[in-house]
């Protein structure tokens, strides 16, 4: 990488650009009150406020502009008023739509006055429908403010000399981009916009598909060399961690800017390119925890691209996180999906397979806690002296009892409206509806959160009490009530010596397999999630193998104890796919051959394997070369979702002691990538215990 | 895929392992599967496996608490974990690799494994020191053999290794016109067997040798020591592991015999 740009990654790094941040948001709320504006009104009006309280920034050597001078989203409503518009129903999360995909290549191709275009003619043809009348006109204004802002930008990029700045911003996003350059600044800017009007986890969807033609016109026609594009690539790729610290989530880093790379067209045919190569080789190079990559993969994936991805995982940042797409795009089609939308999926903020422009789904609506669920019927089981087979009816039971309160619970969710989000999506100006409304696809996602901790549960139920009669149930009962208080023989054998997930061992996996057809059984019941959607099930946890060990504030789900597998209370869970944390495990082969017996099929919110492998693995172009295999492998045995990370465990334990020696070390939480030194103690502590227990 | 199956001859053999371990990458060619066999006659005082020189179980304690290292299987039980990820193994150029401790120690037992597996390659790690009747048994049953060479001269080797090397060189030797394919592996131990003398005998020794495929300078891990304390063992190179190893491979070059730094 090039010195300024080594130099504008350390500023951006350093934050040097918050200077430029004013002291507050503006007010809108005291006009939106004044004026008794509409919901739709309000969200155009924040926005308008927004862009207009911004100041243009052009930071010296930059040409893909835009940095947020405005610190966060103001309120629209009162306190009082916004609790009072959800009162009919549920508030998914902080409110505002979020981790969703626009269709960027719209976008890129139309500009945003053919967009505008297309809601005035709506805004003619449905005159006598207020609602529909109401939307496009906040869309419309969402544009002209936007367009404001990029006209302020260009006249500063003017006034300082920026000729060729400026006059990229006189072409985009007004009008459609025409080259590489262009593209990539109209991206930038409208992406930010979005966030600007109060919507997070801003998903970038198939990035080399839609910017790779403008990329492969400039190289042809000479505009750019290989190296210029690549120049462009890596600013574009800073400047998505500008303004990460304002963005929301659960911890610094969880903000949703992933993109994905390669797969298939949407009739089929091979979709990698030459920017599949060169956003992988930025992505290295550049070295910073924005935008997350993912790779969409087959069996029959080059190697070299793969040598590539591997190169990109030995910096540590924890992606790019594979998925399969002779797995991901059948389920998906099983699903429901047609099967050129499911060719086109993407991932949203974490690994949760979405359609871009084409989905309002809710791909967490939350998570089946199958601990509680195992734990609550091993107790119940053993004290009224069941069966194994007693014990797995009440695990189905309890499930099935989980789902449908999940179902119940989020059968009304109220989403605000989003008029400039939805100028981004399908048909939603043609149509004259707001993409909270509904899209294409309005399908809920449900989490199956620490599957290896209970399938373990299981089997040692099995093989202790049930094939070996080692232990009396009532001994076990009362060692999980006490938190195996006087019996840590018993549960270190708990722990170490039964079947085990992660070992290719039908013992253990046949209840990991079991698990998920209970919970895909549980899920299928429900064929409306109140928004014409189903609930498809997932293999992820995101942060729940921290909540449902310890409890989180608000948290729907309950804690779970000391369970049977030989884990005490407060001890975490496996994250997403991974064997329970200590548990002996042979090596990644044997992982994978686990987790390649899972019916995705039926399980296709997504949710990776997770591997930790030590970063000696990666020391020489060989061995590179065999961790492209071992993702090839994976593709091979049929799993759904891969992520690897490349750690030390020296390096972890001295970050956690010496923060300031290890600024910008970063490492993979859960879906998504932080800076180590940014996280809370008990993800530092989750993910160091995780290395220890490492694979390799 | 039955390529390698022949009938189990008689009693089957015992075995002690003290680990399995899955996607080796630097055990030989491709995706391997490397079990570490327990017991190694010779006491080499850089050994970084230390749990790997007594032939019987032990104990070993740290951090997580004591476990018991080393455990016995029959072949029949090693070859199915083996044999139940020979395809991906063989899909990704790789194999099994059987090291140690010294497998040789063990190689009516390791010969026992290799006649259960399906189609799948077969790396020998060994110091060479055994029996020139042990070694045939095994090698003769592998595609490439990883032999070590530490000390060319007895003496020194006689006081780093616990044993002479005339064994060694004569298993050396017999490789050479057995028909196996092999790399000769030098570990270098600062001030022992980095030096130039002693490269250059080895250069000398294996110079025209029939089936060496190459040599591999292997520099001096510091974390050789890591595991003696949780063993209870001790520790006690006599050497100065602090100091940078002679990477040198010109003696290697002068002589025609491809070499690597690894």
């Amino acid at each position: 990488m090039r010195k300024e740009l080594r130099e504008m990654r350390h500023r951006v790094r350093a934050k040097g650009h918050a200077v430029y941040r004013r002291a507050s948001a503006p007010d809108v709320l005291s006009e939106c009150e004044a004026e008794g504006l509409s919901w739709p009104r309000r969200v155009a009006r924040l926005l308008r406020r927004q862009c207009e309280a911004e100041t243009p920034v052009i930071l010296p050597g930059e040409r893909i502009v835009f940095t947020r001078t405005v610190p966060s989203v103001p309120p629209i409503y009162s306190e009082k008023e916004w609790d009072a518009l959800f009162a009919a129903g549920k508030r998914h999360e902080l409110g505002p739509i979020s981790n969703i995909c626009a269709d960027w290549g719209q976008l890129l191709h139309q500009g945003l006055l053919e967009r505008r275009a297309v809601a005035e003619a709506t805004r003619a043809e449905r005159a006598d429908d207020p609602a529909a009348r109401e939307f496009v006109e906040c869309a419309m204004d969402g544009v002209d403010a936007v367009l404001e802002l990029a006209a302020r930008y260009e006249a500063e990029a003017r006034r300082m000399g920026e000729t060729e700045t400026a006059d990229v911003l006189a072409r985009v996003p007004a009008r459609p981009a025409r080259t590489f350059r262009e593209a990539l600044q109209a991206l930038r800017f409208v992406q930010a916009m979005v966030w600007l009007n109060g919507h997070y986890h801003v998903g970038l969807g198939r990035f080399d598909q839609y910017m790779g033609p403008f990329l492969e016109a400039d190289l042809r026609t000479g505009r750019l060399t290989v190296a210029e594009a690549e120049d462009l690539l890596a600013e574009f790729f800073i400047s998505l961690n500008k303004d990460t610290d304002l963005y929301p989530g659960v911890q610094q880093g969880d903000n949703g800017q992933s993109l994905m790379l390669g797969g298939v067209e949407r009739d089929g045919a091979d979709a990698v390119n030459e920017l599949t190569y060169m956003a992988l080789r930025v992505a290295r190079d550049v070295n910073m925890i924005d935008p997350k990559i993912n790779l969409r993969v087959t069996p029959q994936t080059p190697l070299d691209l793969l040598e590539l991805a591997a190169q990109l995982t030995r910096q540590g940042l924890g992606f790019p996180q594979y998925s399969n797409d002779d797995v991901v795009i059948p389920a998906l089609v099983d699903c429901g999906y047609d099967l050129e939308d499911a060719r086109d999926y993407t991932v949203a903020a974490c690994w949760e397979f979405i359609i871009p422009g084409k989905g309002m789904e809710i791909v967490n609506i939350g998570a089946v806690s199958f601990p509680a669920a195992v734990n609550e019927a091993i107790l119940d089981g053993l004290a009224h002296s069941a069966d194994l087979e007693g014990i797995l009816e009440r695990t189905r039971k309890n499930i099935r009892a989980q789902v449908d309160a999940q179902v119940d619970r989020c059968r009304n969710i109220i989403l605000p409206p989003a008029p400039f989000y939805s100028v981004l999506m399908n048909d939603c100006l043609e149509q004259g509806r707001d993409l909270s409304t509904g899209l294409k696809y309005n399908n809920y996602g449900l989490h199956g959160a620490c599957s290896a901790n209970a399938a373990d549960a299981l089997a040692a139920v099995k093989h202790f009490v049930f094939d070996r009669g080692e232990l009396e149930p009532s001994e076990l009962v009362d060692a999980l009530i006490t938190n195996y208080d006087g019996r840590e023989d018993m549960r270190r054998r708990l722990a170490r010596e039964g079947p085990k997930v992660g070992n290719n061992d039908d013992r253990a996996d046949a209840f990991l397999v079991k698990l998920f057809d209970f919970l895909a059984d549980a899920c299928e019941q429900c064929r409306d999630n109140g928004r014409g959607g189903i609930l498809r099930p997932g293999t992820g946890s995101a942060m729940y193998y921290v909540w449902l060990a310890r409890g989180s504030e608000g948290m729907a789900e309950p804690v779970v104890g000391a369970t049977a597998d030989g884990r005490k209370r407060g001890d975490f869970f496996s994250s997403s796919l991974a064997p329970s944390p200590g548990a002996p495990v042979r090596g990644p082969i044997s992982v994978l051959q686990t987790y390649g017996k899972i019916d995705y099929r039926r399980i296709c919110n997504g949710g990776p394997i997770t591997m930790e492998l030590s970063d000696t693995v990666f020391r020489d172009p060989e061995s590179i070369r065999k961790v492209a295999m071992l993702v090839r492998t994976f593709a091979e045995l049929g799993c759904q979702q891969f992520q690897l990370n490349a750690l030390n465990a020296d390096t972890l334990l001295d970050a956690r002691e010496h923060p300031e020696r290890h600024r910008d070390l970063i490492v993979r939480v859960w879906g998504w990538s932080g800076y180590f030194c940014e996280l809370g103690p008990e993800y530092q502590e989750h993910i160091i215990a995780r290395h220890m227990h490492g694979l390799t | 895929m039955q390529k390698r199956r022949r009938e189990p001859a008689g009693d089957e053999p015992c075995g002690w392992l003290f680990d399995i371990k899955e996607f080796a990458v630097h055990d030989g060619p491709g995706i391997r599967l490397t079990l570490f066999l327990k017991g190694c006659p010779l006491r080499c005082q850089w050994c970084h496996n230390p749990e790997g020189i007594d032939p019987h179980p032990q104990t070993m304690t740290g951090p997580a608490g004591t476990r018991v290292v080393g455990r016995r299987f029959t072949p029949g039980e090693v070859a199915s974990i083996i044999n139940v990820q020979a395809d991906i193994l063989r899909a990704n150029e790789g194999g099994v690799t059987f090291s140690g401790g010294e497998p040789l120690h063990q190689a009516a037992f390791v010969a026992a494994v290799i006649d259960r597996l399906d189609d799948v390659h077969v790396l020998l790690d060994t110091s060479g020191f055994a029996s020139e009747a042990d070694f045939r048994l095994v090698a003769g049953r592998c595609d490439l053999i990883y032999f070590d060479l530490k000390l060319m001269d007895d003496a020194r080797h006689r006081a780093y290794t616990g044993a002479g090397n005339a064994c060694i060189l004569a298993n050396l030797r017999v490789l050479a016109g057995m028909g196996v394919p092999y790399v000769v592996r030098v570990p270098l131990v600062p001030g022992v067997t980095d030096t130039p003398d002693n490269l250059r005998r080895i250069a000398a020794a294996v110079q025209g040798l029939p089936g060496l495929e190459r040599v591999e300078l292997l520099p001096y891990n510091r974390a050789a020591g890591g595991k003696y304390r949780a063993a209870g063992m001790t520790f006690a190179p006599d050497y100065d592991e602090t100091r940078p190893c002679n990477t040198d491979t010109s003696p290697f070059i002068e002589q025609g015999i491809e070499v690597r730094v690894t």
